[in-house]
């Protein structure tokens, strides 16, 4: 039987192949796209769960505080002093290992030298982590200071091979490192990535303040992992309690809690201390679209076989009077889109391994069909069984109720109007989804735009920055002076951050008529040398650059135009500040220019003069010669300094379009998965008119025998379709006005929703339509009435 | 084997009551061969389809077999299609995605005969009514009265006890129409099949033992040929 229904529904297939091509074609797109983001999701929902024990791996968070008692913000940065004190005070704890954020730094065999991204660690990391160690052994990987682990890609890059144990490498031109393991690389999805990791005891050395246990720096991340049975919610009950009884308690003192470290990652966003999402919000649309793809193509399917339901009538009329049972007929359809659904998978996996590399580009990620393991194989199958089930069930259901006698005597209400209705109300439902794909897609593109468009604040152009590495510390000066006479340079600076840069926050500040004893306004904070304001090119609302003509400057500073607000200075010219305990006295106003998030308004910066603070080095090009000389020239002096180091030269402006890249993403993405519902539902459409021509050749043939022009058929075939989409867009439109208003109400600086999206979303959705439909109705109204009238 | 007693079938078109059928009542005994006939509008499909149980009548009462029918659940209706009796129609009705082959053997599919019997059953169907060398040809590859054969191995290929022929011949030529006639004279007379056919023509009437007329829903004769 099984076998007799399989090739029935492959005749089947084969005889109708528009309705089959339509029905596969749509499957597959809704497939991919379905298949494309869950792929997206599985990588992100795995982020930094490789590690066997990922559950019992927790992060120390730091919670600030703020105004009236409230929590202003939550990072896992720690002090040194946390993690021993957990180590020693918790029995719940089985290990801790400090760790840095990481940065690049250089790393040499020989001539052979690159920047890569390093880490700081204690050993305990190698046993919260189980890196797969090639060569090497994790229990002693890290107990020599003077050892590095390497990654397998980072050992072939320095060496071209992996079989470098106990080798030599040279950290950043100073010291002499022994490899002491080579690792796998880690996976993409993994947040603490490194290149090379160094132990914890090195870094001591280093950096002596590293080695000194204190409360104050919290530039570390503290990771714990706890015993398996230990209660999460106890432990932070203890560790508060240990924090509060071993520090000095002020009101800027900063409490601290474990957080699961692979939650970071998609639950990292913290409101008064609590986590209230993060990343997940995206995760969550995603798997909406995804679906909501494949829901449109499954609706198709139902569709296309219900409005066939006359023709398939019969073979159920005459499959009941030779014996068949109900059940039997149902298994019959369901096979049907089973197989449909199958040939659609196979295509549909075909299709995402050609539009994967696209889509990775896209979003700038590198997902491979590799990221499915065992389980998402299951769900793969489990996602293509229900497609099957959900487009199969309703027409099997549908069709297998039909009375013999009424389909034998071909007086199947197949117009009736709860049938037809439920039709009406799926392709409404499918319309609706496009059009408010288009709306929300249109209203992401003009937000996008509008904070394209927002002045940053300074001429983003010809301004590049490198960073300051090795002799550029100490030799600044010497080095700005070599600039500037090759004639590349028209102006430059070096500062402890970037101009684009995550906050550098801080609280210690005191100005004159303060209300609250305590300051708790947070404040970026930027050291400069000279030119600052020359180079980059703020707007200076009052007062002066920094200046070697006022030797006093070295106690002065710069502020933006929101500290003077913060501060409440009419005159703010010349008024005193305290920052961290020292006197400065104000010698220059600037505007507010964008330098962390581009959607909302930034803390209040104040900007001095301090040269030991080195970073970054920010450069304005010269204009009068052409951009490649200029970056010869700079190349080959830096290289003259720091011969050790490749030169690294980052555009200002390439900077700033990486903060528009989360919203960009979306705005891709919704693009895509729009343009693909609306593609999928017009196809929908299509068949569903092909149909009703079919069906109605008779009745056409007789019209235009009674003289019906073909504009009139046009007009009457059209019409039933046309009203759905308007009725769509009807019901479309506000809830997308509403959806698209709270999304912009997220940001700070947001556009307003224009009038024109909402006709222009119609009127694309209607004419598309349109198109489809009528092209299938001016074919059936052309057709000659004899062709029609003959049958039968 | 068959038994009606007082068959009515009307409909109701706002509130008018159109009456199909009225006071039916007659038996049909097992091996006989009717046919009913009567000019068009006059109930006799309504009738064979009250026979085969495609239709409810509205009052009365049917024995099929000694058993009463009208309040028969669907299951056990498909039982007796799968059993008892075999459907013929003027259109043929046979399945167009199957091959000749495929439409006789889907109702011993559904009875879950086993393979073996399955295809010594389609063999001998096929053998006797020659078309082995189209077994594997589509409905529409085949003369309407090729199709009528095959619609009526297929009706065979269950071995029921009764056929019901709606108008066999109604779409054929003379010819066919007679080669037809001839074979369902041949089953009732040698294998015992009850036949009942609904027919206009007075000469496929002939070939049965039996005729029914009916007008405006009534048993106007009952006729021993």
């Amino acid at each position: 039987m099984f076998k007799l229904n399989l090739k029935i529904a492959l005749r089947n297939l084969w005889k109708n192949k528009t309705s089959s091509f339509i029905n596969v074609i749509g499957l597959a797109i809704g497939l991919s796209a379905c298949l494309m983001l869950l792929l997206y999701v599985s990588y992100e929902w795995n982020f930094d769960k490789q590690a066997k024990n990922w559950k019992n791996v927790y992060t120390a968070m730091t919670n600030v505080p703020g105004e009236g008692n409230k929590i202003a913000g939550t990072f896992n940065g720690t002090t040194t002093a946390l993690g021993p004190l957990l180590k020693q005070n918790l029995p719940e704890v089985k290990y801790v290992a400090r760790m840095d954020y990481g940065k690049k730094s250089l790393i040499a065999n020989g001539q052979n030298s690159f920047k890569k991204d390093s880490k700081f660690a204690e050993p305990n990391i190698l046993k919260m982590y189980d890196y797969e160690f090639i060569s090497g052994d994790a229990k002693t990987a890290l107990s020599n200071p003077l050892s590095v682990v390497l990654t397998e890609s980072t050992a072939k890059t320095l060496f071209g091979t992996a079989d470098v144990l106990n080798k030599s490498v040279r950290y950043q031109d100073k010291e002499n490192l022994t490899i002491t393991g080579v690792i796998k690389d880690l996976p993409e999805n993994s947040s603490n990535r490194f290149d090379f990791l160094m132990p914890w005891s090195f870094y001591e050395i280093l950096d002596p303040s590293v080695k000194d246990l204190n409360w104050n720096n919290y530039s570390f991340v503290t990771m714990v992992m706890l015993n398996p049975d230990a209660n999460i919610d106890l432990v932070n009950r203890k560790v508060e309690a240990l924090v509060k009884a071993n520090t000095p308690q002020t009101p800027q003192s900063q409490p601290h809690f474990l957080y699961q470290a692979s939650k970071l990652h998609l639950f990292g966003k913290f409101e008064n201390g609590q986590p209230v999402g993060g990343n997940i919000e995206q995760i969550w649309l995603f798997m909406g679209l995804a679906f909501g793809i494949l829901l449109i193509a499954c609706i198709n399917f139902m569709n296309m076989a219900t409005a066939k339901s006359e023709k398939r009538a019969k073979e159920v009329g005459i499959k009941k009077t030779i014996g068949a049972n109900r059940t039997s007929l149902i298994f019959q359809f369901l096979t049907e889109s089973m197989v449909l659904t199958l040939v659609a998978v196979v295509l549909a996996i075909a299709l995402l391994e050609i539009c994967l590399p696209a889509f990775n580009g896209l979003l700038s990620i590198n997902l491979g069909i590799s990221y499915f393991n065992a389980a998402s194989w299951i769900g793969i199958l489990g996602i293509v069984v229900s497609t099957g089930l959900i487009a199969g069930s309703y027409p099997a259901f549908y069709l297998s109720s039909f009375n013999p006698i009424q389909t034998l005597k071909r007086k199947i209400k197949s117009r009736g109007i709860l049938t037809v209705s439920l039709r009406q109300v799926l392709v409404i439902g499918q319309f609706c989804f496009a059009i408010i794909l288009i709306i929300s897609t249109l209203v992401i593109y003009r937000q996008i735009q509008y904070i394209k468009n927002k002045p940053v604040g300074f001429d983003v152009n010809t301004l590049v920055e490198i960073p300051q590495d090795g002799e550029l510390k100490t030799k600044f000066e010497l080095f700005k002076t070599e600039m500037l006479k090759s004639g590349a340079v028209a102006s430059m600076y070096q500062s402890s951050v970037s101009l684009s840069h995550h906050g550098r926050n801080f609280m210690d500040m005191k100005w004159d008529g303060m209300t609250k004893p305590e300051n708790t306004v947070m404040f970026n904070q930027v050291a400069t040398s000279y030119d600052f304001i020359k180079t980059n090119g703020i707007k200076l609302l009052q007062g002066r650059d920094f200046s070697k003509t006022f030797a006093s400057d070295t106690s002065a500073v710069m502020v933006s135009a929101s500290a003077v607000k913060v501060f409440g200075y009419k005159n703010p010219i010349g008024k005193k500040v305290t920052i961290f305990g020292d006197n400065a006295y104000i010698i220059g106003v600037f505007d507010d220019y964008v330098w962390d998030s581009p959607y909302k308004s930034n803390n209040p910066q104040v900007v001095f003069l301090n040269q030991k603070q080195t970073g970054t080095i920010t450069m304005r090009l010269n204009n009068s010669n052409n951009l490649q000389s200029n970056i010869e020239t700079i190349t080959r002096i830096t290289k003259a300094f720091n011969p050790a180091y490749p030169t690294e030269i980052t555009f200002i402006n390439s900077l700033y379009q990486e903060k528009y890249k989360s919203e960009k993403t979306l705005g891709i993405l919704s693009n895509l998965f729009g343009g693909l519902a609306i593609f999928v539902s017009c196809l929908g459409l299509f068949g569903l008119v092909a149909y009703s021509a079919e069906q109605r050749t008779k009745e056409f043939g007789v019209r235009k025998v009674l003289g019906a022009s073909v504009a009139n058929l046009m007009q009457l075939l059209s019409f039933s379709f046309i009203k759905m989409i308007i009725i769509a867009i009807i019901i479309a439109v506000p809830i997308s006005y509403f959806a698209m208003g709270k999304w912009l109400n997220n940001f700070e600086f947001h556009t307003e929703i224009s009038w024109w999206i909402i006709p222009v979303a119609a009127l694309g959705t209607l004419s598309m339509a349109l198109i489809t439909v009528s092209f299938q109705a001016y074919k059936t109204a052309k057709a000659n009435p004899v062709d029609a009238l003959k049958y039968e | 084997m068959i038994e009606l007693k007082n068959i009515e079938k009307y409909y109701a078109t706002k509130g008018v009551k159109h009456y199909v059928l009225r006071h039916v009542s007659t038996s049909i005994k097992q091996g006989e061969f009717v046919s009913i006939m009567g000019p068009s509008g006059a109930g006799k499909s309504t009738l064979l389809n009250i026979l085969g149980m495609l239709e409810e009548p509205t009052y009365g009462s049917y024995e099929f077999m000694g058993e009463d029918v009208t309040t028969l659940n669907e299951r056990k209706r498909i039982e007796l299609y799968r059993n008892h009796i075999g459907f013929v129609f003027q259109a043929y009705h046979l399945i167009d995605e199957m091959t000749v082959y495929e439409n006789i053997e889907a109702p011993l599919l559904y009875k879950k005969i086993g393979g073996s019997e399955r295809k010594s059953r389609i063999a001998d169907l096929l053998d006797r009514f020659n078309i082995v060398a189209k077994k594997d040809l589509f409905p529409n590859q085949l003369s309407g009265g090729q199709q009528q054969l095959v619609g009526i191995a297929r009706a065979l290929a269950a071995q029921p006890s009764i056929i019901l022929a709606d108008e066999p011949t109604g779409n054929l030529q003379s010819a066919q129409a007679e080669e037809i006639m001839n074979l369902f004279q041949k089953l009732n007379k040698e294998e015992g099949i009850t036949i009942i056919q609904v027919t206009h023509s007075e000469k496929n009437a002939q070939y049965g033992n039996r005729i029914l007329h009916i007008a405006d829903g009534v048993i106007k004769e009952d006729l021993v040929v």
